[in-house]
Parts: structure tokens; C-alpha cells; sequence
């Protein structure tokens, strides 16, 4: 039973990032910008997490700041930092109509030197990991409730409780709304699809792709933090592919809301399952082998991710004008 | 209080290299259709944009009831009740009717959608104008027609009062011109000015009061219909006196060289069969044209034919070999050219040079290539063979890159390279689309050479002129289906408008009639 | 010629402006230390013959890495895969030493057709099911530096000893890398014919020399053969090549498989050299990303590639000498801002061309209007199949 409440809780907080950073590469693929640049993003994201958790360290160690207020902070500004980031991506693709494959590679590359050599000069010369607060996680404690440690209750909903999930939680309400329903969205999907239809009734594409782009920062970014408080070992300058895994998890969801939510648990549910496949009863245990917690498991959602993409294929349908730089003719 | 809504004085636009509009006036009365002729490439499009603000002149100067107004973007023309049908229509498809009239112009609460108003003056002004349309239909399960009163209601939408039509007709059927026309004079009626843009003089004569000609980015001048002719109006539009019949030799018809059999294909959009068990025969010594409104079937036909999609059902002979299932390449070496309809997305690598284009059908015969390497010799030598022979125009002869020649050269070199294959052959989809009249009098030229060489010449085209001149029987297809037979010479374009159109269906209505004396 | 002058052009403005920027972050980090480093990092490559040949030995994976970006890249796809293609590629390559004890030769035959299976998957992925080839081999990239791991660590020897460790051959404990070629078989290790005595460094071997030759007949069979020409037209414009006869299909798989083989046979020729171990990775090894940098920075011409791996391999040999008073990831950021500049080497391209006014080829291009719109390929992440009727 343990196990169960223990999957189930790991499984949401992996699909968080996932879906978080999917919806995030929704955005900028339906405003018709391809980002290939979110593990990137999430990178500095998790980065900038990190650091303003630290900075933030003393104070809610004194009792001067609540430690779920600091997480507020943090997130926020992960998110801030991951539009920061993202600017470069539009910048690139949208007004000097970059090959963006390629300006969202690059992106890729920068984040993680950039980290190590910030980490370097916050942590000092050598240190390479950048260390997450306990007070980071929701406990019991903080709703006044004593539960026991180890009770299924317990480990179901506040072993791996963060303010992120509920914030995910909200944020995709409100993307949902936003694609859907409001004016704002409508014309980001109208831009991924025929930036020139958009244009012909005054839809300015330039702002719009930057809005999408920006919004993929944004969520990113947090979806960065995200990440790496689910990994629970701290930073390391990576986020270990992560953002690609978005990627797969964005197409399979057909670039929609609710497909990627579907898609996001489902993959976690996978890097759950081979996380904790030792503990559970029914799955082969390889005990003759070395190394199959660390490295065999962990092919799992890769391979599942092939093998969905290829038989999905049929049905993807991206945005039609993505991945090309929109014109407004010769000016 | 001007006589004029709109004028534009003295338009200059430049681009790299092409003034593609040099000092042009066009003057607009409130309440009249305003036709603006010209050939492909003289300037309409570019003048119109500048017009819509899509496009900054460089110099002149724009009025709106005798006011100056500056137009820096379509949000502009809008407020001053600008509005345009482009010729490509701007339409998403994947969107809802609904949603692609209101785009740009959502009603809404804070940010928040409220289409049911939307749709309440939707509906009405479909019903005033008679322009019926389902709201809630996606814009790619609907007609092309149906397409182009979405974009109509579009500027309704918008109570637009200056209604630009870019070349409307292009997609229609000769009853659906009819009815547009209709419409135009009933907007007129209403006191909203019409800038009708086309190339067709014929519509130019039943629907204009005044028309402006362009040719070369210049201005020809603006004259009154009822005071001018036909033949005028094409001497303005081209500099010189243009035939409208195309000369042919005597026919001498000669073996089937292509037998088409039941062939079906099968729509990649919906569960409907694209191409529905089409069946005829094409002779050596003849060109035979498949007509009919785009979009009814004749692009899948083409790629099953030539082999670039695949058929659900039925029987392709080429010279009597069966090439239901046989290879791209082995159509072209059993004698099947093909003059695609899309000549960027098919016909040429655009960045490729002139060279490496003229050779993509024939780069691996030993002519072209030693133990799979490519003799760049003859290479060079053949390409410069066939612009000379085909005058091909380019920046740097043989070495330019595709991407940098004209429309009219890209064609025309596309032309020369499926042509001088020597093909049994000559399939011809739209070869004269977007071309100006003395790039489609050549092709027109070169169709029928091939025809009098003893050639057979399949040509699939959407142009009504084209359809009555060129070939010497006609096919009409509706909704994938062959739906009539005709000899351009005793049949008109009112008859052939009821087969487009679907109204009418030469074998049905014989399997009824047959039915009925049963 | 012209042309091929402008994008060198183009690549070494960029490379200048990654370098200022370079020495920029440096000065923030630490203003006192920065310019003696700097300078220190600019002249490390050829301060002694030990670091040159370093540069060379380096310089050789980097070549065959960017090659096979650069190789795919021509026929329109994006091969991020060649991480995962160079380490199987090393894999097979130490294994067919290490295990069945065969000469260098064989082993580096092995590292091809080990990368080549690596590419063939995204290829065939691509070329079937239109499953874009970017996530499937970001995908294969995992997958094959796991199995590499797993193989690594499990693969017994009739003794029931990792064979693949050096606890199998000598007494040692370490278990997190593989055994070295010098005592496990020195057959396999790559020639160094004098070139080790000649540069003074064990370091040097014929890799290098194998690299450039092999980055020639990439050229010849781009330029110069009807398959070069056959793939060319398939990356520029697939429906053109469809329409040409030409096996679109086929092209796109066999692109896959000659990126995977070169890369495979990179991580053939770094291995094989005897001088690193393979050590078991929890991340992916950087040599593959590095070849796209190197692929850019060439625009994808193969005899670029020689030369921007020179120069990558260079700046990072003098990374080290950064060390430790600044982090030797800043040469990778110089990277990352060097290839985010080529990204948009069209514009400098353009601005180049504009300013030594060799761009007349624009004459009779027509205004945007009367153009249709663009249907080439463009790398998207997954084209749709539905075509309007």
C-alpha cells in the first residue's frame, strides 16, 4: 500500500515538470515558434530557483520570511529568469528570422556552462551542486495536522508536496482559458497556424510569437525548479534531458491542453514505475545484473516515448506555420 | 465634400531591384465597381497592399474623402472602413467560420471571447446579403466558394464600406460569377465602393463602370466602360493587339497513349474518396483538358497519375505498359513529363542552380553521369543548349540560382526540361498560372507543338479561356467525378459552368433518362 | 568562390564576437585574473608540442562528430543524435578489442556499423512514421548511453569477470570505467607510425589524418556524385526529389545511417587512441554536441569541418588553462554564443554581402507579393501529413 501511495505521489510531482514545461512548448509552437531551447530554459530556471532559495535560506531560518512565501518567491522568479532566457530564443527566431532549430541548440548549450560557471562563483571555486532547503517541501505541519511518518495518508499527499503542484495546478486552469477562450488566444493560435491570415486583420505576428515564446519562458522556468525539487538531490547544472522529454510529451499531446496533461502523468508514471520497480512485487527484479536501478529502469520512458510517438504519428497534426520565420514582405 | 472616397495620387512602391508601382493614380467614386486590369505582374497586388497597409509607398499620397490619411497597417485601413478579399484567401483552417470572421475583431469582456453576439450579426448579415454559411463549419471541410463568402462577410463584419476584390473569380464558376456579381451590385446599391482587381476582360465589361489599366507598374490610364471595348481595354493591358484564339495545326490523331481505367483515390482530409472512378483515353495527336473548379479532384488525379500518391482502386496504361503501381521514375522513363501544378514545391529545388534544375529528371542517364559521378561538363553544356532554345533569362546564365529568376523563367525553364525529355507524355497542371500573356502565349505554343508532333498533351487547368482554346476535348470534373464530355468548339462556357458547378452530369442524367424508359 | 569567401567571413566575425563576449564574462567574474588568463587560453594550444598534439587528438572525434551533423544537415535533417552514435560507436569499438581481441582496423570497422545501426532507427523513424528525427534521436541518445553503461558493467568473460573492466585483466579496483587498451590489447590501439616521438606527445596518433581523409570523401560524394546530388535536392526540397524519382525514403534513412557510422567511427578513433578509458556516464558525453557546433560553424561543408574542429578543439585545450581560477565550462558558453551568432549567419551573410556589394544575384527577384509562399522544408517537429485537397 505504501508503494502505491508512494508511486502515485512521485508520479505527480515527475508530471508536474513535464507538464508544466509542455504547455510551455505548446504555447510557443502554436504562436508557430518551434522551442527546442526548453531543457535550456528549465536549466536556468532550476538555477535561479536554487540561488533564490538560498539567498533566501537566512531569512526563513530566522522566522522573518514564511517558508512557503519564499518558495512563492522562488518560483516566480525562476519563472522570471526562464522569460529572460527565452527573449534570446525570440529575439533570435522572431525579428533577425533565425533557423530556430538551431538558436534553440545553442540556448541549450549556453544554460548549462552558464550554471556551472555561476555555481562556481555563488558556491565557490570546484562546488558543483547547489543544495534544496527542507522547508522547501509542504508537511503536515503546516495545515496543523500530525500524521504518522510512513502512514499511507502521509507518504499519498505529503511525502512529495510542493508549492509548485498546487501552482500547476492553477497555471493550467488558466492556460487552459487563455487558448480558449479569450481574444488573446485565438490569435496566438491563429499566428502558429497563417501568420499571414493574422496579419491581413491587423494581428500584430511579431507580438504574438514574442507572447508565446515568453510564456514558454515563464513556464519553463518553474517548471526547471520543478524538476529539480522532484529529483530531490539538489541542483547539478543539468536537468537531465528533461526538457526534451517535454518535447515528446507536447507532440503526443497533439499540442493540446488536456492531451498533454494525459500524456505528462503518463510518462511519469513510467519513470515512477522504474524508479520503484524494486519494491514493486510483480515487476522482474534482474538480480543477476549490475546497475539495472541506475541505468536499465531508466531507458524505460524513453523507450515508451519511441514507441507512443510512432504509433501516434498518424494523427499528430503540429501548428502548420511553425518553425517558419514570418515575412511582412520587404520593408 | 470630394467626389471621391478614396484616392490614391502618384503611388510610388520600389522593391530590390523592381519599381513595381511608378507614379500610379487610381481614383474611387462613392457607390461604383471600379475595375483595376492588368496582367500578372503589373502592379494591382502591390498597389492594393499599399491601399490595405500591408505595403508603405514611397512616395504618394492617399485620400479618404478628400483627406489625407496614412495607412501604416491593415488596423488603419480598417478604421477608415477598408476592407479586402485576397486572392489567397487569408483564412485559418483549422478555425470555425465564426472565429475566422471575428479574428482581429473579437468581441469581448476583459480579454474573454463573446461569440453569441458574434454570430446573432453573423447570421444576419448572411441572410441580408444572401451569403449562406454554416458558423461553426472548419474552414478546411468547407467549398472553396463557401471560403470566399466567408471572406465577404469578413469585411461585412467589419462594415467595411470600400470592399477590395482580389481576383475573385479566379475560383469560381462561371453561375458562382454570376451571383457574385449580383452581390457586388447590390453592395454598390447600398452606397459601398467596389475595387474590383482581375485580369479578365469579360467580367471587367459586365460588372465595371470605370477601369484603371496598369502594365508594368505604370499607369495606362482610366476610362469609362460604357465608352470602350474589349479590344481597347487588352491594348491597354498589354501594349498590343492580343489574339485570343490559339493556332493549331490540323489534327492527325494517332494511338491511345494513355488509358486511364476506374481509378479512385482516396482524400487525405476526410473518408470521402477524392478521385471517384475516373475513366478516358488520351491519343496521340491531341490535347485533351481536365476543367473544372479547383479543388474537385483534378491535384489527387495528377498524383495518382504521375505517381506521387498512391490510387485505392483501378488501371493506368502508359503506351500500353501498366503503370497502375509502377515507380515515379519508371513513369518518366516509359515517356510521362510532367509540368507540375506547384512549381516551387514540386518543380523546382529552388536552391539549386539553373543547371542542377534542368538535370533533376535526367542526372542519372550516362549522358549526365560516369560510374555515379556527375559529368558537370555536359551538364553545363545541355542547360545552355536549352536556354538558348527555350530562351530561359537568368542573372548568371547556367549557375544562377533558381530561387532569383522570375515566375515566367522558373516556368519556362521547367517547361524546356519536360518537354526536351521527348515524352509520349505531357502532363500539364495549370502550366500558365500567374504568368503574364506573353509567357502564356508561349506555353500555349509549345502544348500545341507537342500535340502536332504526334504527342499526346494532358492539361489540367482552372482558366475558362485556357479551357476554351487550347485543347481539343474537354473534360469537366466535379466533386472527383468526370461529369461531362465536351468539344471546346460546339460548347459554351454556360454550359460547361453547370457541369463545374455540379448542376448538371452527363452520364447520371442519361443512367435516369435510361432508368425512366425502363 | 565568392560565396564560400562570405561565410567564412561570416563564421570568423562570429567566432570574434564569442570570444569578446568571453572575455567580458570573464572580466566580471574576476577583473584581475582575466586578462592574463585570457591571453593565457588564446596561445595555450601551440605554447608546447605536448598541448598541439593535444589539439590534434581531439580535434580528430570533433571532425567526424561535426561531419555527421554537417552530412545530415545537407539532406535536411537535424542529427542531434551523433552523443549517442559516438558512444556506441566507442562501445563496439572497445569491445571488439577488449573481448574478441581483433586489430584496430576491425574495431574501427565495428564503430561504424555500431553508429550506423544508431542512426538507421531515427532514419527509418523519420522516413516511415514522419516521427521527427530530433526527439527520436535526443531519445536514442539516452538509450544508448544506458545500454553502453549496462553493457559495460554486466558483459562476463567465461571466467565469470567483467570482461569489459579492468578487473578482468589486472588487479584493480576500479569499476566505473573500462580497461585499458595498453594491457588489455595493444593491437587495438590506433598506429601512431613516429608521430608520438615526432610531437613528444603519447597523445598523437593517424586519427587526425584519418579524420581529414575521411572529411574529403564526404566533399566528393556531396559535390561531385549523383547520390550527393540525389541527397542535396532531398534536404533543399523533398517534394521536388519525390517528383524527380528519387527515393526521398531511402535518402533520409541512408543520410541517417552514413551521420550515424561517422559519428560511431569518432568515438572509434578517440578510444582506440589507448590514452582515456570509457568511464561510465551519467550524463551524455559532449563530444556529439560539440560536432554540432562544429557543423555550424562550417556551414555544414565537410572541409569547414576540419577546420572548425581545429579551432573548437584549440579553445578547449585552452579552456584547461582557466582552470581553477575559472570554471572551464566559459569556453562552452564562447561555444553556445558563437553558434547562437550562426544561427542567423544568413543575416551576417546578407550584411557582408551588402557591404562588399557582391550580392547582384538579387536582380530579378520579384517583389514578396507576386512570389508564392515558400513550401521548402523547414525542420519542424513534426510535419503534419493532412494537405489541403
Amino acid at each position: 500500500m505504501i508503494v502505491l501511495a508512494d508511486v502515485i505521489s512521485s508520479t505527480i510531482v515527475f508530471a508536474v515538470p513535464l507538464l508544466l514545461v509542455a504547455m510551455g512548448g505548446m504555447f510557443s509552437e502554436r504562436s508557430g515558434i518551434i522551442n527546442i531551447a526548453l531543457e535550456g530554459i528549465m536549466i536556468i530556471g532550476a538555477l535561479m530557483g536554487c540561488l533564490m532559495m538560498r539567498w533566501l535560506d537566512p531569512l526563513v531560518m530566522n522566522g522573518q520570511l514564511g517558508p512557503q512565501l519564499a518558495m512563492l518567491i522562488a518560483t516566480l522568479f525562476a519563472g522570471a529568469c526562464g522569460v529572460v532566457f527565452s527573449v534570446l530564443l525570440a529575439f533570435a527566431s522572431i525579428n533577425l528570422k533565425a533557423d530556430q532549430t538551431i538558436g534553440g541548440t545553442a540556448l541549450n548549450m549556453l544554460a548549462p556552462a552558464l550554471a556551472i560557471v555561476l555555481t562556481w562563483v555563488v558556491q565557490g571555486q570546484g562546488q558543483t551542486t547547489i543544495l534544496i532547503p527542507t522547508w522547501s517541501r509542504i508537511t503536515e505541519a503546516n495545515f496543523g495536522l500530525t500524521l504518522e511518518k510512513g502512514s499511507f495518508i502521509q507518504a499519498l499527499l505529503f511525502k512529495n508536496f510542493y508549492l509548485t503542484t498546487i501552482l500547476t495546478v492553477v497555471l493550467f486552469a488558466a492556460a487552459v482559458i487563455l487558448m480558449y477562450k479569450t481574444k488573446f488566444g485565438l490569435r496566438l493560435r491563429s499566428c502558429g497556424e497563417h501568420p499571414q491570415a493574422a496579419a491581413s486583420v491587423g494581428i500584430n505576428v511579431f507580438k504574438m510569437r514574442y507572447a508565446g515564446v515568453l510564456i514558454s519562458g515563464f513556464l519553463g522556468g518553474i517548471g526547471g525548479l520543478a524538476f529539480t525539487l522532484a529529483a530531490g538531490s539538489g541542483f547539478q547544472s543539468s536537468v537531465a534531458g528533461y526538457g526534451f522529454l517535454a518535447l515528446a510529451v507536447m507532440i503526443f499531446g497533439n499540442w493540446k491542453p488536456w492531451s498533454i496533461l494525459g500524456a505528462s502523468l503518463f510518462f511519469a508514471l513510467f519513470k515512477v514505475i522504474g524508479a520503484y520497480a524494486s519494491s514493486i512485487p510483480f515487476m522482474p527484479k534482474f538480480k543477476e545484473l549490475e546497475g539495472v536501478s541506475s541505468y536499465l529502469w531508466p531507458m524505460l520512458p524513453y523507450i515508451i516515448t519511441m514507441i507512443l510517438l510512432v504509433l501516434t504519428s498518424k494523427k499528430s497534426r503540429a501548428p502548420k506555420a511553425e518553425g517558419i520565420p514570418y515575412d511582412k514582405g520587404m520593408r | 465634400m470630394s467626389e471621391y472616397v478614396i484616392e490614391m495620387l502618384n503611388i510610388t512602391k520600389e522593391f530590390p531591384g523592381i519599381k513595381a508601382n511608378d507614379n500610379i493614380t487610381l481614383q474611387l467614386k462613392k457607390g461604383e465597381v471600379h475595375a483595376l486590369l492588368g496582367e500578372n505582374g503589373a502592379g494591382k497586388s502591390t498597389l492594393m497592399s499599399v491601399l490595405f497597409g500591408l505595403y508603405q509607398p514611397e512616395a504618394g499620397t492617399i485620400k479618404k474623402d478628400g483627406k489625407v490619411v496614412k495607412i501604416n497597417n491593415p488596423n488603419d485601413a480598417n478604421a477608415l472602413h477598408i476592407g479586402m478579399v485576397h486572392q489567397h484567401f487569408k483564412l485559418v483552417e483549422i478555425f470555425t467560420v465564426l472565429d475566422n470572421i471575428i479574428l482581429g475583431a473579437e468581441p469581448n469582456k476583459m480579454g474573454f471571447l463573446q461569440k453569441a453576439e458574434a454570430r446573432k450579426k453573423v447570421l444576419e448579415l448572411s441572410e441580408k446579403y444572401g451569403l449562406q454559411v454554416d458558423p461553426d463549419a472548419k474552414i478546411e471541410d468547407i467549398s472553396v466558394g463557401m471560403q470566399q463568402r466567408v471572406e465577404i462577410l469578413k469585411m461585412l463584419y467589419r462594415d467595411n464600406e470600400i470592399l477590395i476584390f482580389d481576383e475573385p473569380t479566379a475560383v469560381l464558376t462561371p453561375q458562382e460569377i454570376d451571383e457574385l456579381m449580383e452581390i457586388m451590385r447590390n453592395f454598390t446599391k447600398e452606397g459601398k465602393s467596389i475595387l474590383f482587381i482581375t485580369h479578365k476582360l469579360n467580367e471587367i465589361m459586365a460588372v465595371a463602370d470605370r477601369c484603371t489599366v496598369l502594365r508594368k507598374g505604370k499607369y495606362m490610364g482610366t476610362v469609362e466602360i460604357k465608352d470602350t471595348t474589349k479590344e481597347e481595354l487588352s491594348r491597354m493591358m498589354v501594349g498590343r493587339d492580343v489574339k485570343f484564339e490559339v493556332d493549331k495545326g490540323e489534327q492527325h490523331l494517332g494511338d491511345v497513349v494513355l488509358d486511364v481505367q476506374n481509378v479512385t483515390v482516396p482524400s487525405k482530409l476526410h473518408s470521402n474518396n477524392a478521385v471517384k472512378d475516373v475513366s478516358f483515353q488520351v491519343r496521340a495527336g491531341e490535347i485533351v483538358c481536365l476543367a473544372g473548379i479547383e479543388g474537385n479532384g483534378q491535384t489527387q488525379f495528377v498524383y495518382a497519375l504521375t505517381g506521387l500518391d498512391k490510387m485505392s482502386r483501378g488501371k493506368i496504361t502508359l503506351c500500353g505498359h501498366d503503370i497502375t503501381k509502377a515507380k515515379i521514375r519508371d513513369r518518366s522513363k516509359l515517356g510521362m513529363s510532367h509540368i507540375p501544378e506547384d512549381r516551387h514545391k514540386h518543380g523546382l529545388v529552388l536552391d539549386f542552380s539553373l543547371e542542377q534544375n534542368m538535370v533533376l529528371q535526367r542526372y542519372w542517364q550516362p549522358e549526365f553521369q560516369k560510374f555515379g559521378f556527375i559529368r558537370n561538363k555536359e551538364v553545363r553544356k545541355y542547360t545552355d543548349r536549352l536556354i538558348e532554345q527555350y530562351d530561359i533569362r537568368s542573372g548568371q546564365g547556367a549557375v544562377t540560382t533558381a530561387r532569383s529568376m522570375s515566375g515566367g523563367n522558373q516556368q519556362k525553364a521547367i517547361v524546356a526540361r519536360e518537354i526536351d525529355k521527348n515524352p509520349e507524355l505531357l502532363v500539364a497542371v495549370q502550366p500558365t498560372r500567374g504568368l503574364d500573356v506573353g509567357a502564356i502565349e508561349y506555353i500555349h505554343k509549345q502544348l500545341v507543338a507537342q500535340r502536332d508532333a504526334g504527342k499526346a498533351v494532358l492539361l489540367v487547368s482552372l482558366e475558362l479561356e485556357e479551357v476554351m482554346s487550347v485543347p481539343d476535348r474537354i473534360l469537366v470534373m466535379y466533386e472527383g467525378e468526370i461529369v461531362g464530355e465536351f468539344d471546346p468548339k460546339k460548347t459554351t462556357v454556360q454550359e460547361l459552368g453547370l457541369y463545374m458547378a455540379g448542376a448538371k452530369n452527363m452520364y447520371r442524367d442519361v443512367e435516369k433518362k435510361g432508368g425512366a424508359e425502363a | 568562390m565568392k560565396k564560400g569567401l562570405i561565410s567564412v567571413l561570416s563564421s570568423v566575425i562570429s567566432i570574434l564576437i564569442g570570444l569578446i563576449f568571453g572575455l567580458l564574462l570573464l572580466l566580471a567574474v574576476n577583473p584581475a585574473q582575466a586578462f592574463p588568463k585570457f591571453g593565457e587560453m588564446l596561445v595555450a594550444g601551440f605554447s608546447s608540442s605536448a598541448k598541439f598534439a593535444k589539439v590534434l587528438y581531439q580535434a580528430a572525434p570533433l571532425i567526424m562528430t561535426g561531419l555527421s551533423v554537417a552530412f545530415a544537415f545537407k539532406t535536411g535533417l537535424f542529427n542531434i543524435g551523433a552523443s549517442g552514435q559516438y558512444t556506441v560507436g566507442a562501445f563496439c569499438a572497445l569491445a571488439c578489442g577488449i573481448i574478441f581481441q581483433m586489430p584496430w582496423w576491425v574495431c574501427l570497422l565495428a564503430s561504424i556499423v555500431a553508429g550506423a545501426i544508431w542512426g538507421f532507427f531515427p532514419g527509418l523513424f523519420k522516413s516511415l512514421f514522419n516521427v521527427n528525427e530530433v526527439i527520436t534521436s535526443i531519445m536514442f541518445n539516452w538509450i544508448g548511453m544506458m545500454l553502453v553503461n549496462l553493457l559495460c558493467m554486466n558483459l562476463k568473460n567465461a571466467a565469470g569477470k567483467n570482461v569489459m573492466l579492468p578487473t578482468a585483466w589486472v588487479s584493480s579496483p576500479i569499476k566505473d570505467r573500462t580497461a585499458a587498451l595498453s594491457y588489455a590489447n595493444p593491437k587495438a590501439m590506433i598506429p601512431k607510425m613516429g608521430l608520438d616521438k615526432l610531437l613528444d606527445s603519447n597523445f598523437m596518433n593517424i586519427s587526425i589524418f584519418i579524420a581529414i581523409i575521411v572529411a574529403v570523401i564526404m566533399w566528393v560524394i556531396l559535390n561531385r556524385t549523383t547520390f550527393g546530388y540525389e541527397l542535396k535536392a532531398c534536404g533543399f526540397n523533398k517534394n521536388a526529389s519525390i517528383y524527380a524519382g528519387i527515393n526521398a525514403k531511402r535518402n533520409i534513412v541512408l543520410s541517417m545511417v552514413i551521420a550515424g557510422a561517422l559519428a560511431g567511427l569518432g568515438g572509434g578513433i578517440y578510444y582506440l587512441a589507448g590514452t582515456a578509458e570509457y568511464t561510465i556516464q551519467k550524463l551524455l558525453l559532449p563530444m556529439g554536441f560539440n560536432g554540432i557546433s562544429v557543423a555550424l560553424l562550417a556551414t555544414s561543408n565537410p572541409i569547414g569541418t576540419i577546420f572548425s574542429a581545429l579551432f573548437i578543439s584549440y579553445i578547449q585545450v585552452g579552456g584547461e588553462s582557466l582552470q581553477p581560477v575559472f570554471a572551464k565550462e566559459m569556453i562552452d558558453i564562447i561555444i553556445a554564443v558563437i553558434i547562437y551568432l550562426s544561427a542567423f549567419a544568413l543575416l551576417t551573410k546578407t550584411v557582408i554581402s551588402r557591404f562588399v556589394h557582391l550580392d547582384k544575384s538579387n536582380v530579378n527577384a520579384e517583389p514578396a507579393l507576386t512570389v508564392s509562399p515558400k513550401t521548402d522544408e523547414k525542420p519542424t517537429l513534426k510535419e503534419s501529413e493532412g494537405e489541403k485537397a
